[in-house]
């Protein structure tokens, strides 16, 4: 099949699986014990004009069949509830807003430099195999893997915000200041990006580095790698051009299995940094028994994930000449 | 030897034998690897310590038995945290939850995996697809909000972590299951086993299941390093038991009370070296391991 | 003046077992224009020999010894990056089984023009007419340079191994078990064409095989290896029709001739030595049908028997005609 076969019968396995999600979504919510529609409206903060408001938009009156097709219909227009803490804010509003942005800008500049980084060092200790350097870099790798994202996080804290202050200490900006003009404000942001963006980068790096090391030093047992010497090439066109195009591949595919971790990870650095991104706004909906905002993150966040999956195996298909013409 | 009769009970001594032989010579293996023997003490260490911890640990952890904040001292320690409750004794205890968690959830979750990646990898057809796509949804489920999900639900328990962290950690195995099934199916010895008339069951747990266990076992190992890490974030973001103790629920405490602005070492070090020790101590047996029953890293020696 | 000449070659593998006495001394030239078999079974040493003179061996691979050299100049005395100026412009290799040995994801055209680019001054337009002349000249649609190796059948990427091993107009080219991997029928095409390009390049080349049928119809001259070493060197011709080493005349007498009459298959028994302790004096003797005592004490030197045609054996003269005598049995 051709490419845009490839990418459409890709994008269909995606939706199926975006709406498993949704239906579970629905079920999982909707099995609370007790009143079954406290998920949306029982909670005692909701008044009651609210949340006979809220029982009628989403039929929780009517049987549980019905209520899974107005679920559905209610998503499709993108309404997903309203806040139990913030009264009356539509949950999607608090989603895709200004915490949606940070969320996202922490874990694209995280992953990207983790993977960067974790590429090249990977290729450099696997061409070094044995030497110093690769064994500190694998013993810094698995120590950084076997710590805990959010104590990585603390510790950043407590020694470059406490004892040294490099780093601010919370939030996303220095807390009523205001800028003079917009490049004022990205400084400011970017500074305190600094120690959340290492915390989740360093995370990361450990799987990259590894991982690339090893699928390098498969690629060099292979045939190919040997007529790459036989040629004459020199090193660099060796290792760049033939090796690292070849392991490039399973790495790419292993970023998009790696969102969910992300995910995870993000929450963690958010709630120590006190970075006003979505996953902290998970940590404080659960102290706060936030359902509907729950619910609505976690839909956003199982989108999130099909996307990025669709995404890489898709690239990883643009890559890799022999997938184009393969049949699933 | 020659004129040996081969009854059923005669060749499962020999398979038992060659078993123990085979372990024997991997448990040689195994000892050359510094690596290997340190991760292997640390887990012991650990170990020990859960298993003797009433004890060893010098107070209830859960009992107020000090000022709150309290520096390392005489008394304690490890100092004390926000209410007074021992430091040292709620990280002895901890090893605990963490080993348990570790243990039973990537047991469960390779257990998982496995059934899914054989079945669906032997059988292909129309069950390969649907459980494939089952896999494709576990996958994107993060944890985290499963877990406060499930919280919600069933409330907080180390239990619910464990079935957390096995559903949503299983299909790493499944994938990389089914694709050994995939490729140990079109063997030679396979074949001939069908040919035979051998029961697809048959099949699966006696030619194929056998290959594939030390990729298994390894995948565990990971998977408890896995686990441990995934504990202690649920505890952190206060999805554990409040009522037990655990190594992430300290750091919780700590970062809910500002330790890290006020600079209480004591309150943020030690829970994290233990995390760390840890999985440390799982990951560097797993990576012997891995070096020891992936033939391609074998081959590569040369 | 020949364009290769190999003397007193030697080449060690070090294992955690021993070292590997891989190739034991072997010496042989090659004219220009002239093909040169070298035949032996697996393990007896041919493709080490051909690493070493490729500089291609394994980080546990040493050259212990000897000379190669090449156009004049002695290989072994050069750098790493002497040699890599030296790798594909004066002597390439065609690999065994193509299969793996073209990269998945660059297409042909990329992986040969590479190649050219890299050792000579030339526009890469100019570089791409090439690998479209290569195709030719192997007989594939030049249109097919932008395609990929998975694109290509079994034998079509051997000739792609072809062209490629023929981009910089090499001095030397070394087939090593260049058919061997693909089946009969593909076999004979490429063997015809190996032929071709033989006689219209006036290509030098070093064949490496196990299989005798080809050496006998491709090679000028041949050398027989055995567990390391030579045992037979001499031109084709004379190699097939009065073997002088009973190595040799085994060998051939295992391949059963299509017109003969029907007989049992003659096979050598036993099974090569092991290198890291090889067997003293003559390292065949043990398998050998003629071994007398001197044989396990003393390693036979090269007797000319007839001029140009070596053996290393101490009953050449003794045994030549019974050798030719027992392979018309």
């Amino acid at each position: 099949m051709g490419f845009k076969e490839y990418v459409g019968k890709r994008t269909l396995h995606g939706v199926v699986t975006i709406f498993l999600a949704v239906t579970l979504n629905f079920i999982l919510f909707r099995i609370m014990p007790g009143d079954p529609t406290r998920a949306v409206s029982g909670d005692p903060r909701v008044d009651t004009a609210t949340r006979l408001a809220l029982i009628a938009k989403f039929g929780l009156d009517r049987p549980l069949f019905e209520q899974y097709f107005i679920y559905l219909y209610n998503l499709l227009r993108g309404e997903l509830g309203i806040s139990f803490v913030q009264i009356g804010r539509p949950v999607i509003d608090i989603i895709l807003g200004r915490k949606m942005v940070n969320t996202i800008i922490l874990m694209g500049s995280s992953m990207f430099i983790a993977f960067i980084l974790g590429i090249v060092v990977g290729v450099f200790a696997a061409w070094r195999r044995g030497t110093r350097i690769d064994i500190s870099f694998i013993v810094i790798s698995l120590a950084t893997y076997s710590m805990p994202v959010f104590w990585f996080g603390m510790l950043l804290l407590l020694f470059f915000s406490y004892y040294i202050n490099i780093f601010p200490i919370a939030g996303t900006i220095t807390p009523g200041l205001v800028h003079p003009n917009f490049l004022a404000y990205a400084k400011d942001y970017l500074h305190h990006l600094m120690a959340p963006m290492i915390t989740l980068g360093v995370s990361f790096f450990g799987g990259y580095f590894l991982f690339m090391r090893d699928t390098i030093l498969d690629v060099f047992t292979e045939d190919y790698m040997l007529t790459a010497r036989a040629k004459g090439l020199s090193d660099r066109k060796i290792l760049f051009k033939h090796a690292m195009r070849n392991a490039l591949l399973p790495m790419v595919s292993l970023m998009g299995v790696h969102v969910t971790f992300l995910i995870s990870g993000a929450t963690m650095t958010e709630t120590v940094f006190s970075w006003d991104g979505l996953g902290r706004l998970i940590y404080d909906s659960v102290r706060n028994n936030d359902y509907p905002v729950l619910q609505g993150i976690f839909l956003f966040m199982a989108v999130l994930v099909v996307v990025a999956s669709i995404l890489s195996d898709v690239v990883n298909a643009f890559l890799d000449p022999r997938i184009k013409e393969a049949v699933d | 030897m020659a004129q040996e009769s081969l009854t059923k009970g005669s060749l499962r001594r020999e398979r038992f034998s060659t078993s123990v032989r085979r372990f024997r010579g991997f448990w040689a293996l195994y000892r050359q690897s510094r690596i290997g023997m340190f991760g292997l003490f640390l887990v012991l260490s650990f170990v020990a310590v859960a298993l003797a911890a009433p004890w060893v640990a010098p107070y209830d952890p859960r009992a107020l038995v000090g000022k709150p904040f309290e520096r390392p001292g005489e008394d304690h320690v490890l100092g004390t945290d926000q209410v007074g409750r021992d430091i040292y004794s709620q990280l002895i205890w901890g090893s605990r939850v963490s080993l348990m968690v570790g243990l039973f959830a990537s047991a469960f979750s390779v257990a998982i995996g496995t059934a899914i990646g054989l079945v669906s990898g032997y059988l292909r057809g129309p069950i390969d697809t649907v459980m494939m796509r089952i896999t494709d949804l576990f996958i994107t489920l993060p944890n985290i909000p499963l877990m406060l999900i499930l919280a919600a639900i069933i409330g907080r328990s180390v239990w619910n972590i464990i079935l957390v962290i096995a559903v949503t950690g299983w299909t790493g195995t499944a994938r990389m299951v089914r694709a050994q099934t995939l490729s140990i199916k079109e063997r030679p010895y396979v074949e001939a086993a069908r040919s035979v008339g051998a029961r697809d069951s048959q099949i699966m747990f006696r030619h194929i299941l056998p290959n594939i266990i030390p990729l298994i076992f390894a995948n565990a190992i990971v998977g408890i390093v896995n686990a441990i890490l995934a504990e202690s974030g649920l505890s952190f973001l206060g999805l554990g038991d409040p009522t037990k103790p655990s190594w992430g629920l300290i750091l919780r405490h700590a970062n809910e009370v500002g330790a890290m602005a006020t600079g209480r070492l004591w309150f943020i070090i030690p829970p994290g070296i233990c995390i760390m020790l840890i999985a440390i101590g799982f990951a560097f047996s797993s990576y012997s391991l891995d070096q020891i029953l992936n033939p391609r890293l074998r081959e590569r020696r040369g | 003046m020949p364009v290769l000449e190999i003397h007193d070659l030697v080449t060690n593998y070090v294992t955690p077992q021993g070292n590997v006495d891989a190739v034991s001394r072997i010496s042989f030239t090659v004219e220009e224009g002239q093909t040169f078999g070298l035949a032996g079974e697996s393990g007896c040493g041919k493709t080490t020999a051909a690493m070493s003179i490729m500089g291609l061996l394994p980080s546990n691979g040493r050259v212990m010894g000897g000379q190669i050299i090449l156009d004049g100049e002695d290989l072994l005395k050069k750098d790493e990056k002497e040699l890599r100026k030296i790798r594909w412009k004066k002597m390439s290799i065609v690999f065994q089984g193509a299969m793996n040995a073209l990269n998945p994801v660059l297409n042909v055209g990329e992986q040969i023009s590479e190649v050219i680019l890299e050792k000579e001054e030339i526009t890469r337009n100019d570089a791409m007419d090439r690998v479209r002349e290569l195709f030719d000249l192997v007989e594939i649609e030049p249109s097919r340079i932008v395609d990929y190796p998975h694109e290509f059948s079994g034998g079509m990427r051997q000739r792609v191994m072809i062209a490629m091993a023929l981009a910089c107009h090499p001095k030397l080219v070394i087939a090593d078990e260049p058919i061997t991997a693909l089946d009969v029928i593909v076999q004979n095409q490429i063997l015809d064409l190996m032929k071709d390009l033989q006689g219209k390049l006036n290509l030098s080349q070093i064949l490496i095989t196990h299989d005798l049928s080809v050496i006998a119809e491709t090679c000028d001259k041949v050398g027989i290896m055995y567990a390391g070493k030579l045992v037979e060197y001499a031109e084709a011709g004379p190699v097939f029709k009065t073997p002088l080493h009973p190595y040799t005349s085994a060998l051939i007498g295992a391949y059963p001739s299509i017109v003969g009459e029907k007989k049992t298959l003659n096979f050598i028994p036993g099974s090569p030595p092991n290198l890291i302790n090889p067997p003293t004096g003559c390292r065949f003797h043990p398998r050998c049908p003629y071994a007398k005592d001197v044989c396990s004490r003393e390693e036979p030197g090269y007797v000319e028997e007839e001029p140009g045609h070596y053996a290393a054996c101490h009953f050449v003269t003794e045994l030549r005609d019974r050798l030719r005598l027992e392979d018309r049995r």
